[in-house]
């Protein structure tokens, strides 16, 4: 018997000191220390750290007795993480959010009203749109904007003798300089993603189409201009100079790109500076164009560029809830936007503070012409979320996907994506 | 109660209360959660069977439960074989056993994120090293017969090491007298394996395969690194758990997620009940 | 010449002819063990040889073995991005918490469900069979959600909290109790000895091996544990190697050359706590030839 208790007394014993000695390494993230509090920045983009601690940092001179920390976790994590959090009670004071995810954080309550801490005149609308909710309040302070353009191998282009894309560049061009690229070079030309964003979204958006309208709660796929401009890019892997969806399936155009196999691709304005960083050897030796036009768009001028943006937000019953919007309204504030866009980090929101963001590159050395990312924003469309879209996205994949192995036609494809589509609209 | 079944249910005391909360509750809940058509942020409302009758009617499912069962038939016995072989090895009087415990020991210690990476890119059809060296063009990891074993070869790889040292543990309580006597009788090396060795680590073996069994049945990690949402081979691969995690996290229908969770034990339950019936048949407990 | 010289003569041929066929046989063993050992060594021969390359030529075609410029630019990048001091020692802290309990926990639970007779012994032992049986991807919210409770995110005892008892090691353990004889239990309780120093006294210590085993098998499962640590912990410097490494892919793009440095930095500590692991127990039984 005594025994017995023995090992229920070890037991506990080793539990116990489990707990203790570990809990010593306990940050416990809200700490109110003499008067300090501690706010938790959470983001997924490490590349984008520094930036986002300078800013913390000029906040920090303006306010002693507040800590701000920023966290990085990465993407694939994230949302697991922040919906685990928020449920538990345990999110953190400002994190990053997405035109992915917004509208359902935003329905469901979670994010703090941000209307009156934003001064809604240095903001675009497509910035304030992709901060809004479905009722068209502001859930989140706009924080960057960015547009996609054509990255092209200056190397590869001199080789076959091809002059560098340029602004009155259509689709034809682009086909044209892959092929006579491959045909001299033996590498790819224009690497055609099946992507959404670093893709087609582009294609469709130059001729005229769309995606989703959500007041009518219907998908583009069956409107004329839509299916124009899918059945050309889907087309463009029937090209030898175009790997196919298997290829890509196991190697990134990125990767392609800057192993010199490849001659352009369609890239973001979020990744240039870290490519930039992680291949100094190739710097001078490629370049960045506006995205070429449609050459008979059934509506518009041929032009688009899909443009996305991200905002930072709090939930509307943070334990710092003061604090927190006091931090977002800084973090919307001028002075904030012009930090981030020298760190390099991202283009600003803000509007007329892009020149910033394109002056870090000149500071580095980096001989890449990024003002055509900003030119692009004249005529850049929102990228097209809608709140069902998680629920589609894959489906829809799974269909295109289908179309580029031949296991369906295209007219059946866009058929079916449009149906899951439709139907997925209902149901939210 | 005598003094036995006390000190029976105090030593087990610490490891079922641990379970039950660690891992028994949260299965509860994922039980619960099958039923409902869970919607983000902790609500949801009950939806009887709606997900099973969903899921049962899926080609995607049952595809995915195929998948599952072919990668165990892939991974187990041609694992466990290779591990009983190595652990007899390893066991044996040769030299050098530290540097070669050390050297199959490696994949154990490096992590999965690092693994995957490094076997993606020897598998890559057009620039990886295996096609290089065997000068052909090989679709390893997108052709939907390929890609799965594929995948099954870097499971092997990674567990290999790890059934190993468990089997290892069973070797050597192996009492040598058994060996000399077996030699004494003019017993050849295979003779005594099959006759002195194998009997003796069965219960050791038995578990390891237990063990293998299940892991590959629950297979996630080595697919969702090595075959992505874009791949072709998708379909053909995509194990049940990998299944779940698409359906939970990507596409969020977390219900019809826990559907797939709740089916993926049953069918564990299933394989590991047979397992322990045929037990009787094959496993030696005496010493 | 007595019997025993003219026995000697006759057995010396039989010995030889077997002494050569045991030669051969060792052969065989050292050519496929070396095989063997060539292709679990491979993909880390080219871990490391990409950790000197420059990204690009990471990524050549057709691949290229060595690299042409030897970069050690990568580990240093690799150093200053994650803080690898933090992260080995929560990564030890994590290990040899989850492998002192798990050990204590097990041994207990394994010895009484093999060798105790209790009323519902089978019953709680099914209750391991069934935890063995459960995908581990169910247990992260939940866990995560009553350390939130407790505000015991963020923390050491968080990353040793899941790895506390093993249904595994239970099990496993328990195999290894059935196979310790009866005789020599009840020998023991006829010469006066009460359960506990039965357990403590005779059992416990013949199963040893068994429990360098499943301190292995729970080191590597924690240590290899990627998604618990980036749910539980927020904080970078609270990570562990694995999950902190996994933040090094980046969201679009990834240094490869880094990667692979910081994933070799990351093993290092994992190799040598093995070679010392194994010589206390593996090396030390063999060589007094087991039971």
């Amino acid at each position: 018997m005594k025994r017995l208790w023995k090992t229920i007394i070890v037991s506990a014993l080793v539990l116990l000191t489990v707990f203790a000695v570990s809990g010593c390494g306990t940050t416990d993230e809200n700490a109110d220390t003499g008067g300090t509090t501690t706010l938790t920045f959470r983001i997924w983009d490490t590349a984008q750290k520094d930036g986002m601690e300078k800013i913390a940092q000029a906040y920090m001179e303006k306010n002693p007795n507040i800590k701000i920390e920023v966290q990085v976790t990465s993407w694939d994590e994230y949302w697991t993480k922040l919906e685990a959090g928020v449920t538990s009670g345990t999110a953190p004071d400002i994190f990053w959010m997405h035109p992915n995810e917004i509208l359902e954080y935003a329905d469901a309550g979670i994010l703090a009203d941000c209307s009156s801490i934003v001064d809604e005149s240095h903001y675009s609308d497509n910035s304030i749109n992709l901060a809004s909710g479905s009722d068209g309040t502001l859930y989140g302070v706009p924080k960057d904007k960015d547009t996609v353009g054509l990255v092209y191998n200056k190397e590869l282009f001199d080789a076959a003798g091809v002059s560098y894309p340029n602004a009155d560049w259509t689709w034809d061009d682009l086909t044209a300089a892959s092929e006579k690229i491959y045909d001299t070079t033996g590498k790819y030309g224009f690497m055609a993603y099946a992507d959404e964003q670093l893709g087609y979204w582009n294609f469709v958006y130059q001729a005229g189409g769309y995606i989703v309208d959500t007041e009518a709660q219907k998908a583009g796929f069956e409107d004329e201009a839509t299916k124009e401009a899918l059945e050309f890019y889907i087309n463009l892997q029937k090209n030898d100079w175009c790997p196919d969806q298997n290829y890509f399936a196991q190697t990134s155009p990125g990767d392609t790109f800057f192993s010199g196999n490849g001659a352009m691709f369609l890239e973001g304005d979020w990744n240039i500076l870290s490519e930039c960083e992680n291949n100094p050897e190739m710097n001078g030796k490629w370049d960045v164009a506006v995205l070429p036009k449609c050459p008979n768009p059934v509506r518009g001028d041929g032009r688009a560029s899909v443009s996305n943006g991200l905002c930072n937000a709090t939930t509307a019953d943070g334990k710092h809830k003061e604090e927190a919007m006091d931090f977002l309204e800084f973090l919307g504030s001028e002075e904030a936007q012009r930090i981030q866009g020298e760190s390099g980090a991202a283009i600003p929101a803000y509007i007329g503070l892009e020149q910033t963001w394109v002056d870090v590159f000149k500071e580095k050395n980096y001989d890449i012409d990024v003002e055509n990312f900003i030119e692009m924003f004249d005529y850049a469309v929102t990228s097209p979320i809608d709140k069902s879209r998680p629920s589609w996205k894959t489906a829809v994949n799974a269909q295109l996907l289908k179309i580029y192995s031949g296991s369906q036609t295209y007219e059946e494809g866009l058929q079916n994506m449009q149906d899951l589509v439709d139907q997925a609209m209902v149901g939210y | 109660m005598n003094s036995e079944a006390k000190w029976g249910y105090g030593l087990v005391a610490p490891t079922i209360i641990g379970l039950l909360i660690l891992n028994i509750w949260p299965f509860i809940q994922t039980l619960i959660l099958s039923f409902t058509n869970a919607k983000k942020f902790g609500s949801y409302d009950f939806v009887g069977l709606t997900n099973y009758v969903r899921m049962f009617q899926s080609t995607e499912f049952w595809q995915a439960t195929w998948n599952s069962i072919y990668f165990c038939i892939l991974t187990v016995p041609v694992g466990i074989i290779l591990a009983l072989l190595l652990a007899v090895f390893l066991n044996s009087k040769i030299k050098g056993k530290v540097v070669f415990r050390a050297i199959y020991f490696l994949p154990m210690v490096v992590a999965p994120v690092a693994v995957a990476m490094v076997w993606k890119w020897m598998f890559n059809s057009n620039y990886g090293i295996i096609n290089d060296v065997l000068g052909l063009h090989i679709d390893w990891l997108t052709n939907p017969h390929l890609a799965i074993v594929s995948c099954a070869v870097v499971s092997i790889w990674s567990s290999v090491g790890y059934d190993a040292v468990l089997l290892l543990s069973g070797l050597q309580n192996v009492p040598k007298t058994l060996y000399e006597a077996a030699d004494l009788d003019g017993a050849t090396k295979i003779q005594q394996f099959f006759h002195v060795t194998l009997p003796m680590v069965s219960p050791t073996l038995f578990m390891v395969i237990i063990m293998r069994l299940m892991s590959s049945l629950k297979v996630y990690d080595i697919m969702y690194m090595m075959i992505s949402e874009s791949n072709p081979a998708l379909l053909d691969t995509q194990s049940l758990m990998y299944l779940f995690y698409r359906e939970s996290f990507v596409i969020g229908s977390k219900g019809y997620g826990s559907a797939i969770v709740v089916w993926t034990v049953v069918l564990i339950g299933i394989v590991t009940a047979l397992q322990f019936w045929g037990q009787k048949k094959w496993v030696n407990y005496d010493v | 010449m007595n019997t025993n010289e003219i026995s000697a003569e006759k057995t010396a041929p039989k010995l030889h002819s077997v002494k050569k066929s045991r030669n051969s046989g060792k052969i065989i063993i050292y050519i496929l063990l070396g095989l063997g050992a060539v292709l679990m060594i491979f993909p880390f021969l080219w871990m490391l040889l990409t950790s000197f390359k420059t990204n690009a030529q990471a990524m050549q075609v057709p691949p290229t073995f060595f690299p042409t410029q030897w970069n050690f630019d990568s580990y240093a990048k690799a150093l200053e991005s994650l803080p690898f001091g933090n992260l080995y020692l929560n990564t030890g802290l994590m290990i040899v918490f989850r492998v002192l309990t798990t050990a204590a926990f097990c041994s207990m639970a394994g010895f009484a469900f093999a060798k105790l007779k209790f009323k519902g012994r089978n019953l709680l032992f099914s209750l391991i069979l069934i935890q063995m049986m459960l995908p581990s991807q169910i247990f992260i919210i939940p866990q995560f959600q009553m350390l939130a409770s407790l505000g015991l995110t963020n923390t050491i005892f968080a990353l040793v909290f899941p790895g506390i008892v093993s249904a595994f090691g239970t099990f496993f353990l328990r195999q290894t109790y059935m196979g310790i004889p009866d005789e020599l239990i009840e020998a023991a309780y006829l010469d006066g000895a009460n359960t506990w120093q039965v357990f403590t006294k005779i059992c416990f210590p013949l199963t040893k091996t068994a429990l360098a085993a499943i301190s292995i098998f729970t080191a590597v499962f924690a240590y290899t544990d990627l998604m618990w640590p980036l749910i539980a912990n927020t904080d970078l410097n609270m990570m562990t190697l694995t999950s902190g490494l996994s933040t090094l892919n980046g969201q679009f793009t990834t240094n490869y050359p880094v990667l692979m440095a910081g994933s070799l930095l990351s093993m290092l500590p994992m190799v040598a706590l093995y070679l010392v692991f194994q010589k206390q127990f593996i090396e030390g039984i063999a060589a007094t030839g087991g039971k």
